[in-house]
């Protein structure tokens, strides 16, 4: 079976070449299948400035778009610091990958990439 | 003398943390965990002044300040020297709680019961409040210290079942300014009412566009900056900063506080670079975000504590003409407050 999400590592500590290059793939994958992608920063202990810029650069190009984004926060010092920037009010954020995939409208495009191919 | 009264500030550090004990908050570095110290104001009012205005009502003429970490007690040397010098009865206060105790009947029942040592206590256990009589100063040196020691038996308990909170709690301290906003407890907000429930400390500024939703408290000389909104169930402590857009809501905000623009703040202590969510007990660092960060204004902070602190601690020189000396052979920092 194909996978029908994209699951995106976040850079941690990020370097502009690192930036860029998420901000590369998470335009790639928003444009090549339409299909919810996940942005997993669960590895990142705590966000900087720059990290916030970043996701909310995600929040924006997804914006607009049908495809969905969902960001994977790890911890809950993360899930704060998405709370109180808003970012959580903008994006479904999930403790684990696991918790992710199994949020409906994921869920729903894997039953229907399901569908497509049988 | 015969009633002497001891005021324990649960901090870390020596002299400067008694002698500053009103800025230590202020001068907190960065990165380091929030303090939640007695002496942080709740709604613009003073924890410690508000009992040594109680002691004073007590008729005790002084009191006697000290700093200890929060998990000791009096060392028993020092009350034995209490004692030496003709203290027949000691009230021991640490600033843990706020507790809406009358002295004057605790003082009753320890005298009624002839027990050598009374605690106060609530449903949730000892609220850091205890009288001491002449017998177990004295011996307090070896027995008041150990729990489950001979003056254990002979310790009565003062039942309280009126309003108390544990202050350095950040949840019961956020469930006070609630009950302080909402009348349900004997704690006022330093400030003008503007409209019902919505209090503004002195020289506070609110842009016109903000909105303030109550109960709410803004202290004194805070600033909150164009689409703020503050409320309900917040209070932002003097000497605030809070940029465009940002809501505070169900939170308190510590002094010397600056949240950038467009945060939201909800069920969480903000002190300078660091929020305490109030659901989770998790400490998030505002700062390498640039979320949020103490600010520095050393000649104001100053000036602030002036108004606060340093007139209790001048008070503190004017005392020490008085015959009663320093207790011996305490390792703690001391000083003396005449009421």
């Amino acid at each position: 079976m194909k996978a029908s999400w994209t699951i995106l590592p976040f850079p941690c500590e990020s370097s502009l070449t690192d930036r860029r290059a998420l901000r590369k793939d998470l335009l790639t994958a928003l444009r090549a299948s339409g299909s919810p992608v996940i942005v997993d920063f669960s590895a990142c202990r705590t966000l900087n400035y720059e990290d916030i810029d970043l996701l909310l650069e995600c929040v924006a190009q997804a914006a607009g778009r049908e495809t969905k984004v969902l960001f994977v926060a790890g911890s809950r010092v993360n899930r704060v610091l998405l709370e109180v920037t808003r970012i959580s009010s903008l994006v479904p954020v999930f403790n684990s990958v696991e918790e992710a995939l199994a949020y409906p409208q994921v869920a729903a495009e894997d039953a229907c990439e399901d569908r497509r191919a049988s | 003398m015969e009633l002497g009264a001891v005021l324990v500030v649960p901090a870390e550090g020596g002299i400067a943390a008694v002698r500053e004990a009103g800025s230590r908050a202020m001068t907190a570095p960065e990165n380091s965990r929030p303090l939640y110290s007695s002496r942080v104001p709740i709604l613009g009012n003073d924890v410690l002044r508000s009992w040594m205005e109680r002691v004073r009502k007590l008729g005790v003429p002084s009191v006697w300040l000290t700093s200890s970490p929060s998990d000791e007690s009096v060392a028993g040397s020092v009350l034995a020297g209490f004692a030496r010098q003709g203290v027949e009865r000691l009230l021991v206060i640490k600033l843990e709680s706020y507790a809406e105790l009358d002295l004057a009947d605790l003082l009753r029942f320890h005298c009624e019961k002839r027990n050598p040592v009374t605690q106060a206590q609530d449903a949730r256990g000892q609220l850091g409040i205890s009288f001491l009589d002449h017998l177990a100063l004295r011996t307090a040196g070896e027995k008041y210290e150990r729990p489950g020691a001979a003056t254990d038996r002979r310790r009565a308990d003062y039942q309280f079942s009126g309003y108390a909170k544990r202050i350095l709690s950040a949840s019961e301290r956020q469930e006070l300014v609630r009950d302080a906003l909402t009348g349900a407890c004997a704690i006022r907000p330093l400030g003008t009412e503007i409209q019902e429930q919505v209090w503004i400390g002195e020289g506070a500024k609110l842009a016109n566009s903000v909105r303030v939703i109550g109960p709410t408290y803004i202290g004194a000389r805070t600033i909150v900056r164009a689409g703020a909104t503050i409320g309900p169930f917040a209070s932002v402590e003097p000497d605030c900063v809070v940029d465009c857009g940002t809501t505070v809501e169900r939170s308190t905000v510590l002094p010397y506080t600056y949240l950038a623009p467009g945060l939201f703040i909800r069920h969480g202590l903000v002190d300078g670079g660091h929020l305490e969510d109030l659901d989770w007990g998790t400490v998030a660092d505002l700062h390498p975000a640039g979320l949020g960060s103490r600010i520095h204004r050393l000649e104001e902070r100053r000036q602030a504590f002036s108004k606060t602190a340093t007139d209790i601690f001048s008070r503190a020189a004017k005392a020490s003409s008085r015959s009663f000396t320093l207790p011996p052979t305490a390792s703690q920092p001391w000083v003396q407050v005449r009421l």
